[in-house]
Parts: structure tokens; C-alpha cells; sequence
């Protein structure tokens, strides 16, 4: 990715709430960044962070309660009729369960063939012709067409998701935890996968993902989210080798990892930083930073006054006051 | 005869299912053995064996369709497989207990947490006190206001909490061995984090073995003494996690080692390991990883290479000795 590559993705404070007015569950609850062509941006937290529904949002699966999200300067929530239309074709979902996102009762065939006309109009022919060339691009025999998803194994299925969403030619792509459901072995053939035709196609890419190694592994630049809000937004070198939030930090800690195990083994490694509790239920807004419950580091003022995302170095950004001291 | 410091000790396990067109071999001849206090772990894709393997050392396969079809499990010098239902019912929560990757399907929906935990309690001693005991056991697993949580249901606790009640039912009767299937999978990683150190704290006080089933192998690194790896219903390989993890004897270890993304990141491409983990109804002919492996021969193809055990290393390659002087044996980074 170069750094004067075009801005693909602008999103402009992006809020989704759910439930009651009074006081709904702030899923989404503020968050901005941009996305550069061919860039690979990962999107990490854990569960009820609100990374699914921001990724979901960003592709008007669901509604926004306020803020922008431009892609390539078009504003989406104003697109309607033929425009939408044509922006589906522009941007694509990936999800995490293979099975349950592909039809059972359509060929694979059929399927993409389906998607291959959406985009384009064309000669049968030429539909046949990219139809294999979809199957080959992500690694399955083109002789596949005329079988059914449930004589696929899960990796295979993720294939045939990626194929899919390739068929429309899409400038960005949304995976949502599109290894997490596949055995180890078979991860990385999905992520290699993935990482190729991002590069060769020129993809803007967001990841979503909570296993932080793997994210690694694909990403360029990481967003962290808690509570529907980016803690710390970096590029992966930066936020490994030093991470600027205490909740990034205690992430990092928490995952098991191979590296760090044979450290401690032998001796070296730092101790285990384990949060404490449960991260709270998003409906009611906590005074101050939304992480000094949890916060080893939290100090009066933390309890009181919201800290600001803000460029802590070059380049990396986050949401404490004491980002300095870390 | 084993010696007296081991707990459980499975030979030459068989596991058989019946009912599809053929019979399905989920665990075919598997040896390990847990010491007193001492933390296994089990590691293995989907399909492997490795959670019918943990089931059998209760006896707690469904029969039928499953079929224990050969071996023998000891524990604490006694076989598993000949006990009367009397017996099991004193091994089971007494000599062995077990907690599950779900805990919210483990529990029962509709009791109180506290009613759920002096049931275990209640199948071994006398009621008189159990509730006391479930309270203690509450405090124990570090669940937050464990007056209120006795009468609190399940739905109302988090994934996390919900693990906690389960790790505070399984030790209720202090278990010499807890297996532990894929306990952190469902669960978030900084919730992960605290239920391995509550594990970690609890088997130091208690002193009790703990089998660990997974397929992370960083779970792995950071908890077990030794490590046994599954493929296809067989042992692959044994040993000390820190000897296995850094020099792999079998291709298949290898591999995954390669395949597994790192925190400190790496240098290039990670390497896949093509195809897919097979069925267990149509298990491969001669060694089982052979038409994944890298180094795979003709003589791979055909005859399945036997269980070499020396010196607390077990491998089922021929070709282990040639693979180990390959360059960058460990990890292929």
C-alpha cells in the first residue's frame, strides 16, 4: 500500500444504537477513520465491542444513527434506487460462517453466475468464462460448478465466499472473523488466500477479527474498539512493539501464543497482565474513560473526564490520558 | 503395572461408532498416561479424537452408536471400561470431572446456580451442609457476590461466570483429574485469561491433574507439562511441551507449528498445510497425514509407520530421524 494511495473508505463519526431512545445500547458509539486503497485496515476487540455491527453499518446493512461513511467520496446513506445498486457492487461482505452464508440449494455454478450478471451484463459465454476464472482465482477446480455447498469442507466453503464476493469486482471488501470457524490447519490457507488477491487486485481490505496474531498477519494498521468506541488506532508494528492504550496492552497479554509460551518457559517473558471482570453491558454511558473499570492504570481523573482519541506519535492515535506513560 | 505416581493410564484405546454404512474409528489405538497434579494436554483439529478420547476416560461415550472396541483406561489402577454402574457413579465426579467449551448449554436453564451445585455436592455426601459448600465453592471460583449468585439463574451470568459455576460444580467433590475440553474457545480472550488462572490457582492449591483438550497450540505452550498430538484418530506425537514445540518430530506437528500465526509477527508467508482434516468414516490408507505431508513417500502411501516411544518422545513417522536434520526444524518461519 502506498500512503498517497486514494482514500477509499471516510467514515465521519458513525453512530448505531439500538433499542429504546431513552436509553438505547450505543453499539456504535462515535467512531472515525479512513480506509486507503489497497490497504489492508484490521478492526480488533472482543465480543459486544460493536466491530461486527460498525463493519455491517458500513455497508447500510444497518442503519446509522448518525455520522457519514463515504466511499470514494459518495456519501452512502444518501444512495438510493440504482446508485445503491451499483455501490453493492463496489463494496462486499465476507462472513465468518461459511455454511450458513451460502445457499444449500444452489449450484456453485448458479450462484456465481448469479453474482457475475448482477454486475455485468454479458454473453453467456463470457459469464462461463469468469465463472472459471472466479474458481480458479481462489484456488478450487472450475470443474466444481454443478456441485452444491455441502460437498465443500468449511475451508473450501470460505473459497466460495471469497469467489462470490469477488464476482462484482468489489474496490473494498468487509471479512467479518472469516477464519475463525476453520480448523488451524486450514486458517492459513484462507488468510494467504485472502492477502494474495488483496495485492493483486488493489483491495481496500477490513478485517474484522478478535485473534490479534492473525489480524497481524493480514493487516497493515489496526483499529482497537471497546464499547463501540476506538481505543487506539495504529499501524501493526507500532501497536505490537508498543501498544499506547491500557486495554490494547492487556489484549496483547492476554493472548496465548506459542512465542511468549517458550519464552516463559525458558525463563524470560514479562508476567500475565489479566483483567479484571467482565466488560460492561453498553446501554448506559460511563462517566470518563469507558475502560477504567477494567483499567489497572485508571486514576481519578480517568473516572471522570472522557479522554480524547488523539496522535499519541506518527501515525498512532489513542483514547488515554496517560497513552504518554505507556 | 503402571507406576504408582501415575493417575489415569490409557493403552491402546479403540472407540469405535456404528450406525452410518461403516464403522467410523474416531480414536484408534491412543496411549497417554497423567501423572498426579500434572497438567496434559490433547491437541488435535475437528475430528480428530481427541474429545471422544477425553469422554472414554469416564466411560461417558454414548453406547450406541459408540462402542469402546479395544484397550483399557486406567485410573488410579482400575478399569474404567469393566466398572459396574455403582462404581462409575463414584468415579465420576470423585476421581474425574469435567468442564466443557459451552457453558451456558452445560447448565440446566432452569435451576438456581446454587440448586445445580448442591446437586453435585448431594450425589456423593450428605445434604447437611451443602449449601454452605456450594458458597465456599462460589467464593473459590472468585465469582463476584456469590451470596446473590446462588440464587441467581444461568442466563443471568456472563460467558465467563458461567465457566466459573462450572469449574466450581466439577471441583465440588475435589477431583484427582479435571479434563478440561476446549474450556476458553467460547470465551473472549481477556475473559480466556482468567479462567486459566483460575485453573492454574486452583490446580496448585488442590493439587489435581488437568488434561487440557485444544487445538491452540499457544494455549498449549503457555499451560501443559507435556503435550499429546492427534491426527486421524491416532497419537502422533508425545512428549514435553517445551521439546515438542521447539523441535517437532512428526510432519504434522510441524506443520501446524508453521501454519499458527504469531504475536511477534514473521518474517514472509506462513505456511499452509494443503487439503483438508479428514473424515473419520474414510480414514486414509498407510500413515493418515500422508496425502497432506511435505515429505511423504511411497512407503507413506502404504504402510502406516508404528508408535516409536523413547526417552518420553513418542512419534509415528518413518522418517522422523531425516525430518529432524532438516534446517529450521522448529518452525519454518
Amino acid at each position: 500500500m502506498t500512503p498517497d494511495a486514494p482514500v477509499m473508505l471516510d467514515v465521519q463519526d458513525v453512530r448505531v444504537y439500538y433499542g429504546p431512545r431513552r436509553q438505547p445500547v450505543r453499539a456504535v458509539d462515535g467512531v472515525s477513520f479512513q480506509l486507503r486503497q489497497g490497504e489492508a485496515l484490521g478492526l480488533v476487540g472482543e465480543s459486544g465491542c460493536g466491530k461486527s455491527t460498525l463493519g455491517r453499518a458500513l455497508l447500510r446493512l444497518e442503519p446509522l444513527q448518525s455520522g457519514r461513511v463515504l466511499l470514494a467520496g459518495e456519501d452512502l446513506v444518501l444512495l438510493r434506487g440504482a446508485r445503491l445498486k451499483a455501490f453493492r457492487g463496489r463494496a462486499q461482505m465476507i462472513f465468518q460462517d461459511p455454511y450458513g452464508s451460502l445457499n444449500p440449494r444452489h449450484s456453485i455454478g448458479g450462484m456465481l453466475r448469479e453474482a457475475v450478471a448482477a454486475h455485468a451484463r454479458t454473453t453467456r459465454a463470457a459469464r462461463e468464462e469468469r465463472v472459471a476464472e472466479l474458481l480458479r482465482a481462489v484456488g478450487l477446480d472450475p470443474a466444481y460448478t454443478r456441485r452444491y455447498p455441502h460437498e465443500f469442507s468449511g475451508g473450501q466453503r470460505q473459497r466460495l465466499g471469497l469467489a462470490r464476493a469477488l464476482a462484482v469486482k468489489p474496490e473494498l471488501i468487509i471479512a467479518d472473523e472469516p477464519v475463525s470457524a476453520l480448523d488451524v490447519s486450514v486458517q492459513v490457507q484462507i488468510l494467504n488466500l485472502l492477502k494474495d488477491l488483496q495485492r493483486q487486485l488493489h483491495l481496500a481490505l477490513l478485517f474484522i477479527a478478535h485473534d490479534l496474531a492473525v489480524v497481524r498477519y493480514v493487516c497493515d494498521r489496526l483499529l482497537v474498539m471497546y464499547l463501540g468506541q476506538v481505543v487506539e488506532a495504529a499501524p501493526a508494528p507500532a501497536l505490537f512493539a508498543r501498544p499506547r492504550h491500557p486495554y490494547s496492552e492487556a489484549l496483547l497479554s492476554a493472548v496465548p501464543d506459542v512465542g511468549k509460551g517458550l519464552a516463559a518457559r525458558a525463563g524470560g517473558g514479562s508476567p500475565r497482565l489479566v483483567l479484571r471482570g467482565d466488560p460492561p453491558a453498553p446501554t448506559h454511558r460511563l462517566p470518563g474513560c469507558p475502560f477504567h473499570p477494567r483499567c489497572p492504570r485508571a486514576r481519578e481523573r480517568c473516572r471522570t473526564e472522557p479522554p480524547a482519541l488523539r496522535e499519541v506519535a506518527p501515525g498512532h492515535c489513542s483514547a488515554c490520558h496517560f497513552a504518554d506513560a505507556l | 503395572m503402571p507406576a504408582a505416581h501415575q493417575l489415569a493410564v490409557v493403552e491402546n484405546l479403540q472407540v469405535h461408532f456404528f450406525g452410518g454404512a461403516h464403522p467410523v474409528r474416531a480414536v484408534d489405538g491412543v496411549s497417554f498416561d497423567i501423572a498426579e497434579g500434572e497438567t496434559v494436554a490433547l491437541v488435535g483439529e475437528s475430528g480428530c479424537g481427541k474429545s471422544v478420547t477425553a469422554l472414554a476416560l469416564a466411560r461417558l461415550v454414548p453406547q450406541p452408536p459408540g462402542r469402546y472396541a479395544g484397550g483399557r483406561v486406567l485410573l488410579a489402577g482400575r478399569n474404567v471400561l469393566e466398572m459396574s454402574a455403582s462404581e462409575l457413579r463414584t468415579l465420576r465426579g470423585r476421581e474425574i470431572a469435567y468442564i466443557f467449551q459451552e457453558p451456558g448449554s452445560a447448565l440446566n436453564p432452569v435451576f438456581t446456580i446454587g440448586w445445580q451445585i448442591r446437586e453435585a455436592i448431594r450425589l456423593h455426601r450428605p445434604e447437611a451442609g451443602a449449601q454452605a459448600e456450594a458458597l465456599a465453592m462460589l467464593r473459590l471460583v472468585g465469582l463476584p457476590e456469590p451470596e446473590k449468585r446462588l440464587h441467581a439463574y444461568p442466563h443471568e451470568l456472563s460467558g465467563g461466570q458461567q465457566q466459573r459455576v462450572m469449574i466450581a460444580m466439577a471441583l465440588a467433590c475435589r477431583p484427582k483429574l479435571l479434563v478440561a475440553d476446549e474450556p476458553t474457545t467460547a470465551l473472549d480472550v481477556t475473559i480466556q485469561a482468567q479462567i486459566l488462572e483460575l485453573l492454574r490457582n486452583l490446580q496448585q492449591q488442590l493439587g489435581m491433574a488437568l488434561l487440557l483438550i485444544t487445538h491452540n497450540l499457544g494455549l498449549v505452550a503457555e499451560t501443559a507439562h507435556r503435550v499429546f498430538v492427534m491426527y486421524a484418530g491416532r497419537m502422533v506425537e508425545s512428549g514435553v511441551t517445551a521439546d515438542v514445540l521447539a523441535a517437532p518430530r512428526h510432519p504434522y506437528t510441524r506443520a501446524l507449528l508453521a501454519a499458527v500465526p504469531r504475536l511477534e509477527g514473521c518474517e514472509g508467508r506462513l505456511k499452509a498445510i494443503e487439503g483438508h482434516v479428514p473424515n473419520p468414516a474414510d480414514w486414509p490408507t498407510g500413515c493418515k497425514f500422508h496425502p497432506r505431508c511435505a515429505w511423504a513417500r511411497a512407503r507413506c502411501r502404504v504402510e502406516e509407520p508404528a508408535w516409536e516411544l523413547a526417552e518420553g518422545r513418542g512419534t509415528r513417522c518413518f522418517f522422523w530421524q531425516e525430518l529432524l536434520a532438516q534446517p529450521n526444524a522448529a518452525t519454518d518461519h
